[in-house]
């Protein structure tokens, strides 16, 4: 955009743009600042602690109608016709079983751990070969049955010098030598080029992007990091959460927010979408994390309760007695961790306050029904 | 004219002399080398043993010539006591597999030495330059 003003500009001496209107149409974009996984502390253990991936596996809140969705038909020459079946039960169980399996596999989340080091590893120092050639010479184990990480790739520099390759090197080797099926050689003009990657998160292709982001990087790379960085930021400034669920990306999604305490925007829209329990799991993951939320001794108890109900999709037409207790028991919760934790407290409450009433009702329905039906 | 495998396609005596050496497989003007082993006393024209990895003697974009080296399977023919031929050691020396081959310090020794001249003539012609 800024572009196309500049060459106008440029091109028609009448159309005069002031050099200070183009640079504030240059800025219009959001400018958002990475945040990598480079502190201290590490985040591998916390992810795939089994408690942490179990919460995240729940508030991506899998919909088998999103996860087994068409995505492209490249590759296949003919579409499948679908084939029904009638089946008993138990066959329809085992279906159902393998389905989940299927599902797991789709969903599984990409790692999230500290970013990676530089390799400097000096082999052997031999000043009389300085002058015996201008190039470097790397030098490639291709021995079978090595993986890519624990292959030998080596240089020798022109003062002489054997070292270990550099990730960045090493990554070029490997592709060369053993390609990697979708990865290029060269990164990307979409990874690059900053305004192209803008122009696609404004298209809201998010999952494109972190798809394209995991073929073509290693997780713990600084662009890998910085380019998922800046588009979790996208979602979350304008709460386009809905788009990644049942996806193997909301998990490290919700990890990246809680890690750099900014959910409070993904607390407001659960509570939005009236979903008390996963905003207790959020709660719970931050403590999990960081341990500053209050009362957070007596959330492990909580959240054992809200893993064993079925996940809800959608809203749900009609409360048992055991759901309006645990809904109660969430609710103060998060009442809790707004009025001490929150910095959105004014949104929050009132999104809670929503919440409520429509509850309210809800329960009056459900157990009016309950009478009608003479069960209470 | 497609390739043949890597296993290559050469007959094999077991008790015969065998030798790795560097195998031209580019075209003209743009050499490229297998590193291949064979038997002693074929050309290398003729077909293989097995190919031992390559050499891309034409530095890349990033000025970085290539080699690639399978070290489990030289191992293994330099177990069989296989010849190694001077360029191949010469790589193998570069690369930390053998000790430093005598002619790459010679090589280096020479390019350092023509350097030296070539800087002093320059500095001849300027002192030259500023006299006249």
């Amino acid at each position: 955009m800024s572009y196309l003003f500049r060459k106008l500009a440029q091109t028609n001496p009448k159309n005069r743009i002031h050099d200070a209107q183009i640079f504030v149409i240059s800025c219009r974009k959001l400018s958002i600042v990475p945040s990598l996984y480079d502190g201290e502390q590490d985040p591998a253990p916390k992810f795939f602690s089994s408690n942490v991936q179990v919460m995240l596996k729940r508030l991506t809140r899998p919909d088998y109608n999103k996860v087994f969705r068409k995505r492209t038909n490249q590759g296949l020459t003919i579409l499948k016709t679908p084939s029904y079946k009638f089946l008993t039960n138990e066959e329809l169980e085992v279906e159902l079983a393998n389905a989940k399996k299927k599902a797991e596999k789709l969903l599984q989340m990409p790692p999230v751990v500290k970013i990676q080091k530089h390799i400097d590893d000096v082999l052997s120092k031999d000043p009389a070969l300085i002058g015996y050639d201008t190039a470097k010479y790397l030098f490639t184990d291709i021995t079978f049955g090595v993986a890519n990480e624990h292959r030998f790739i080596i240089e020798r520099d022109p003062d002489g010098i054997l070292r270990s390759c550099d990730h960045d090197v090493r990554k070029r080797l490997n592709q060369t030598y053993f390609p990697m099926n979708g990865r290029k050689l060269r990164e990307p003009l979409m990874f690059t080029d900053q305004e192209k990657l803008y122009s696609l998160l404004d298209r809201e292709k998010y999952e494109f992007v972190l798809d394209r982001a995991c073929v073509q990087y290693e997780p713990d790379e600084p662009s890998y990091q910085k380019i998922t960085s800046i588009t979790y930021q996208h979602i979350d400034t304008l709460s386009k959460y809905e788009l990644l669920r049942s996806t193997r990306h909301f998990g490290p999604l919700v990890f990246y927010l809680t890690w750099h305490q900014s959910i409070d925007n993904l607390i407001l829209e659960l509570l939005q979408n009236s979903a008390v329990r996963d905003a207790v799991l959020l709660t719970a993951l931050r403590q999990d994390l960081h341990g500053d939320v209050v009362n957070g001794e007596s959330l492990p108890s909580l959240v054992h309760q809200v893993l064993a109900t079925p996940i809800q999709l959608t809203k749900p037409e009609c409360l048992t007695e055991e759901d309006i207790q645990l809904d109660s028991k969430c609710l103060k919760c998060i009442e809790k961790y707004i009025k001490t934790n929150s910095s959105m407290k004014s949104q929050q409450e009132l999104a809670l306050q929503g919440f409520r009433e429509n509850y309210k009702q809800l329960i009056e329905l459900s157990r009016g029904l309950q009478k009608a039906h003479g069960k209470a | 004219m497609s390739l043949p495998p890597a296993s290559g396609t050469g007959r094999y005596f077991a008790r015969a002399a065998k030798s790795i050496r560097l195998i031209r497989h580019g075209c003209t003007n743009r050499p490229f080398f297998h590193i291949s082993v064979t038997q002693r006393k074929r050309t290398n024209a003729q077909p293989v043993i097995e190919q031992l990895g390559s050499y891309d003697p034409m530095p890349n974009v990033n000025n970085e010539k290539l080699v690639a080296l399978n070290l489990e399977r030289i191992k293994y023919w330099l177990g069989k006591g296989a010849h190694v031929s001077t360029p191949v050691a010469e790589l193998f020396g570069l690369a930390g597999f053998f000790p430093i081959h005598p002619r790459s310090y010679m090589t280096a020794w020479r390019n350092r030495r023509t350097e030296r001249e070539n800087l002093a003539k320059l500095e001849n012609e300027k002192a030259k330059e500023t006299t006249a």
